[in-house]
């Protein structure tokens, strides 16, 4: 009997079950905290010292770019059992099919999510020992939420990730249009929009509002940003409308 | 019990299966023919609703397919070697698999042995040989202790020992009064395993029949005849309206006339027989008649 509780369990056993993803998660938690000392480190050497803002920002620094890596992570659980033929075999257990995608969803948020819930505190504590004097504590204004958004944001690109492996299917051009998603597009943006179109534009691309929530004070991005909570709604909203628009060609698509 | 009526899809203007109907029944073994590209695995597909059919139905037990509330128990399948995961374990595999139904891990165990890959039930999967594939592959289609088990050519890649296992494997299931469709293209595999037979060509039925109506209807038998006076036998049996071709020097081979009337005519000619051997057509020629004109290269 197909219930979604099995799905889930049959989800959480896939992703499990494969030591590419406890060698992804294991790296970038290794890499995120390593590297958040290494920068907190060049932070306490630098001239003026730092602002409470930029030290906050020191810690998550790494983030910027393993969020993709956790994208690519979501990219892969989907786009893995189109490249070996598995999903045929998924469809044939689950002919009604949406809720493997939402089983994959939670799946990937409820093993990313606890692992981020370490990471995160660990990078900005390893990273605040190294600045020492002027670095930033747990206690301080807006540092809690900057965690909680920390952890959030790669779970969140993770998800984003899934969305596109499940529209595009093909692992290289599901990665190649995530990649494009998040990191070009917005280099991009800057020069093509006319005048102060970037100010109104930028918050709203899933970089910059991912970046933005765990951000102290927005005075250290290029771009005026949403608050924190403001931009995991619009990250949310990115996610919900590839998610979707994945469910839609796989209830669809002849598999 | 798997029942197609009107079965279609098209891809662009390619027709690849045509308003196919057949039925295939449980407590026999069905053989599934046709050329390369005739439609069969489409057809496999959509009875799973991998494919949705461009129109037409297919129910399996009744229903379509999805409509089931644990189709695993409905129809297990194998439509691909090695649609699994290169970097999971079989038990991995198999076990994910069993989760959705809730499916026991015990019986994960079970099918394994079955399927004789106990002894590498922990090993990835990237390593497996093609064999090994496909028994993981049937493995999978065991798993839910289906009503109905799919085999897309499931004798592919297994060495002698596995063969026979396959087809003992099918007999025995069919003997429990499952339903039992298993494409193949090893036709002297077919005629010892199946006892009914769906052949399509170009998406089209071309017969729906069982293996020895098939061979009766299709296939000219011919009978063998040894004869130290072969080419007198041969002058005689052509006056009398049949197909002669010498096999050797003192043998013909014979269409068009029985056994029986052979011998009566050679008696009536004085002429001594040292063989006379009905033959029978195998399913392979019989095949090939029917599927002659269907054979399609892509």
């Amino acid at each position: 009997m197909i219930t979604f509780r099995h799905v889930l369990r049959s989800e959480w056993t896939k992703l499990v079950s494969l030591r590419s993803t406890w060698a992804t998660l294991g790296t970038v938690a290794v890499l995120t905290v390593g590297l958040a000392g290494a920068i907190g480190y060049g932070v306490s050497r630098s001239d003026p010292p730092a602002n409470a803002g930029e030290a906050v920002g020191a810690a998550f620094l790494p983030l910027d770019f393993f969020v993709l890596v956790i994208g690519v992570l979501g990219v892969l659980q989907m786009t893995g059992e189109y490249g070996s033929g598995l999903i045929r075999a998924t469809l044939t257990a689950v002919p009604r099919r949406l809720p493997v995608l939402a089983a994959k969803a939670l799946a990937l948020a409820a093993l990313t999510f606890p692992v981020m819930l370490v990471v995160c505190p660990a990078a900005f504590l390893v990273c605040q020992a190294f600045i020492g004097e002027g670095g930033a504590s747990l206690g301080d204004p807006g540092v809690p939420g900057a965690i909680l958004g920390a952890a959030a944001c790669p779970v969140l690109v993770g998800l984003l990730g899934l969305g596109v492996g499940a529209l595009v299917r093909h692992t290289a051009g599901a990665v190649t249009a995530l990649a494009a998603a998040l990191l070009v597009i917005p280099a991009l943006l800057t020069p093509v929009l006319p005048g102060d179109w970037d100010e109104r534009v930028m918050k709203f691309v899933p970089t910059i509002a991912g970046q933005a929530m765990y951000a102290v004070g927005g005075d250290n991005t290029p771009f005026e940003t949403l608050a924190p909570a403001a931009s995991a709604a619009v990250l949310v909203a990115w996610v919900l409308v590839a998610l979707a628009g994945g469910a839609a060609l796989l209830a669809r698509r002849d598999a | 019990m798997i029942e197609a009526r009107a079965l279609t899809k098209r891809y662009g203007d390619k027709v690849a299966v045509d308003e196919l109907s057949f039925t295939v029944r449980p407590g026999q073994v069905t053989g599934f023919l046709g050329p390369n590209g005739a439609g069969k695995s489409t057809t496999m597909r959509m009875i799973v609703g991998l494919d949705r059919p461009t129109a037409g139905t297919v129910t399996v037990s009744g229903r379509p397919y999805r409509e089931h509330a644990a189709p695993l128990r409905q129809v297990g399948a194998l439509l691909e070697a090695k649609a699994v995961h290169r970097g999971r374990t079989a038990h991995s595999h198999l076990l994910a698999l069993a989760q959705t139904h809730g499916i026991a891990a015990r019986r994960v165990d079970e099918v394994l042995g079955l399927a004789g890959l106990s002894d590498v039930a922990g090993k990835r999967v990237g390593g497996f040989s093609l064999g090994m594939g496909q028994r993981l592959g049937i493995a999978v289609a065991l798993l839910g202790d289906p009503a109905t088990v799919m085999l897309d050519e499931p004798v592919n890649g297994l060495d002698p020992d596995g063969v026979v296992w396959v087809r003992n494997l099918l007999k025995g299931l069919a003997a429990e009064g499952r339903t039992v469709l298993v494409s193949s293209h090893l036709m002297s595999e077919m005629a010892v395993t199946a006892e009914h037979l769906v052949i399509i060509g170009r998406g089209r039925l071309l017969a729906d029949t069982t293996v020895d109506e098939l061979i009766a209807r299709v296939a000219v038998g011919s009978v063998l005849v040894r004869s130290p006076r072969a080419a007198d036998l041969r002058d005689l049996l052509v006056a009398h309206g049949a197909a002669v071709t010498a096999t050797d020097s003192d043998a013909v081979q014979v269409v068009g006339l029985t056994a029986e009337k052979i011998g009566d005519l050679a008696l009536d000619g004085g002429l001594p027989l040292y063989e006379l051997t009905p033959r029978r057509a195998s399913l392979e020629e019989a095949y090939m008649e029917l599927t002659r004109e269907a054979v399609e290269y892509r």
